[in-house]
């Protein structure tokens, strides 16, 4: 509290020596330096420090400048200046130290905002940081995830083809033995006499054909097999089975199975990955087969059709007339590593519905009532119209 | 090697493989024949002439097997040359065990072919000559009465003409002068001949 008079009694100090020497300049004294000497004791000491300055001043006052000079006497007729003198002494006092103290105030509640939106916003900039990071970690596992899914799937693509073999050799072997036998003739041809050069050319012709064809079937597989990231193109889903038709056709004839497909003439094309799609559609038509292994006494078929389904989206249908669905085996199939063949991995079906979702359709099973399944999925038309 | 008198029917369902087999035959100078099935070939008229089948294992519809079961049943008796891209064991067995002339794996050699094409022709063509013969047999057979057909078959049986004659209650001359029409009409110039034509005929020996 030592402040607060000090300060006081300074200003006040300050006032008089002022007035005093203005005193020796003009005949009247400017007892107004006392006022702000007053507020300037209220701003910086406080109320208290104010009331003393305007006790100091007014004892100050009257010993100095109110007659008679030098005694604390007050003449009846100065008495009211006098009082009017005090008065304002304190009303400067009061507005001076209540306009400090609602502007402490202020500044007070100021700080406390500032260090609290400090506050808040550490904690923003904390939690902004957790937030990233659990991100990162999420995006790190989904790309795990992606990357085991893509193996999954190559691996069960791998092994679907696996259970091809057979009918990828034969489907090789035949043009390889259909170039043999044409070399033989041809040569047969031109060592005739005389030679026919029209046959040998006919021959060498059907060589140059055959050897291609092979070749196309090896390329249609390795493209099948190969490891690629997914791509999005336009596709035609007739001409994407009717590819897959070739080893189909083979497979399905060794099974003692008839493959008919049912396509529809008005097809939209649809936006997806070729290989992925062809994926689906072999794994149905090879799960189709499998169940039709044991199948006698109704004729063995696959049929796979497409249709329109609505505006948005085309169907593609696989039914078989084999086993057909329990409810138990209907319930568990889409589940990975269920299976109710003896090699497989029972991957495919789970693989299978993925890429339906990853191209936004949808993958389901029907058991038919006359023993077999049906096996379908949606693609949608998507909203672009079909560029060529 | 070219033989204008047979034809070598080949039945695959690819028709490169066919064509390419056609244009090798027709190279050496054998007719050929194609079909894409099984199917159409059976419904196919066949000359009469000798002749071989070239047959893929594995068709569509009715595979080369069943075929091969088909034409044993119905008694057509074409021998049958398989092809296949990939014999298994089992395949190749069932086929040699009925009766198969040879079991080619795709892409054949021009030689193992030919070959067995060849053999298969003979084969086909010393079964008709066999079945010419046996035929002319049964129509001299049928040229024969009643009574000389009993007589033969107690004579190929091994019974003297006078034990033939006991069973069928008639005197031994009569037999002989029988016995002698069965000979003329049979075209046997001896009783050893006789017993041989009896045997293609399938009659049985029993007293």
């Amino acid at each position: 509290m030592v402040r607060p008079w000090g300060i006081a009694l300074s200003f006040v100090a300050m006032a008089l020596v002022a007035t005093l020497l203005l005193q020796r300049l003009f005949p009247y004294p400017f007892l107004f330096l006392f006022f702000p000497a007053v507020m300037a004791s209220a701003w910086f000491g406080g109320m208290s420090a104010g009331l003393l300055a305007v006790v100091a001043s007014t004892v100050l006052v009257d010993y100095f400048f109110v007659p008679p000079f030098h005694s604390f006497a007050i003449n009846a007729t100065d008495g009211t200046y006098f009082a009017a003198f005090v008065v304002c002494a304190l009303v400067a006092s009061w507005v001076s130290s209540s306009k400090k103290q609602s502007e402490e105030a202020l500044r007070e509640a100021r700080d406390r905002l500032e260090i609290r939106v400090a506050e808040r916003t550490a904690e923003l900039e904390r939690s902004n940081a957790e937030l990233r990071r659990s991100m990162q970690e999420h995006e790190i596992a989904e790309q795990t995830l992606r990357k085991t899914q893509a193996d999954l799937a190559h691996l069960s693509k791998v092994m679907t083809m696996g259970e091809l073999t057979c009918s990828i050799a034969h489907e090789v072997s035949q043009p390889l033995a259909a170039v043999v036998t044409n070399g033989h003739a041809c040569l047969e041809w031109l060592s005739a006499a005389p030679p026919d050069v029209g046959e040998a050319r006919t021959a060498a012709e059907r060589i140059i054909r055959d050897g291609t064809r092979a070749g196309v079937v090896l390329g249609r597989i390795r493209a099948l097999v190969k490891k690629e990231a997914p791509t999005r193109d336009w596709l035609d889903m007739n001409e994407v089975i009717r590819e897959l038709g070739v080893l189909l056709r083979d497979e399905a004839a060794r099974a003692g199975v008839s493959l008919r497909l049912d396509l529809a003439t008005d097809l939209p094309r649809v936006k997806g990955d070729r290989i992925q799609l062809q994926q689906v559609v072999l794994n149905l038509a090879v799960n189709g087969l499998d169940a039709m292994r044991g199948t006698t006494g109704r004729p063995r078929e696959l049929l796979i059709c497409t249709a329109k389904e609505s505006s948005a989206a085309i169907l593609i249908q696989v039914r078989d007339s084999g086993a057909g669905l329990s409810a138990e085996i209907a319930a568990e199939i889409f589940r990975p590593f269920f299976t109710t063949k003896p090699q497989g991995i029972g991957m495919g079906l789970p693989i299978s519905r993925s890429i339906v979702e990853s191209h936004q359709g949808r993958l389901w099973a029907t058991p038919l009532s006359g023993g077999g399944s049906l096996f379908q999925f949606t693609v949608p038309i998507g909203s672009r119209d079909h560029d060529e | 090697m070219s033989d204008p008198n047979s034809i070598v029917y080949v039945v695959d369902d690819d028709a490169s493989v066919r064509n390419s087999v056609g244009s090798l035959l027709r190279s050496v100078g054998l007719r050929a024949e194609l079909f894409g099935s099984t199917e159409d070939f059976l419904s196919a008229a066949r000359p009469e002439i000798p002749g071989c089948l070239v047959l893929d294992v594995r068709l569509p519809g009715m595979t080369g097997l069943e075929l091969q079961g088909e034409i044993g049943r119905a008694g057509i008796g074409i021998p049958i040359v398989f092809v296949t891209g990939h014999g298994d064991i089992r395949m190749v067995s069932r086929a040699m065990k009925a009766g198969a002339v040879e079991f080619l794996t795709k892409p054949f050699r021009k030689q193992e072919l030919l070959a067995a094409i060849h053999q298969a022709l003979d084969r086909d063509r010393a079964r008709r000559e066999q079945e010419a013969k046996l035929c002319a047999l049964r129509s001299r057979f049928e040229r024969l009465t009643s009574r000389e057909r009993e007589v033969l078959h107690f004579v190929v049986a091994g019974l003297t003409n006078k034990q033939v004659a006991g069973k069928l209650g008639l005197s031994e001359i009569t037999i002989k002068i029988h016995r002698g029409h069965v000979m003329q009409k049979m075209e046997a110039d001896s009783l050893a001949g006789l017993v041989q034509m009896a045997g293609k005929l399938g009659m049985h020996s029993h007293r």
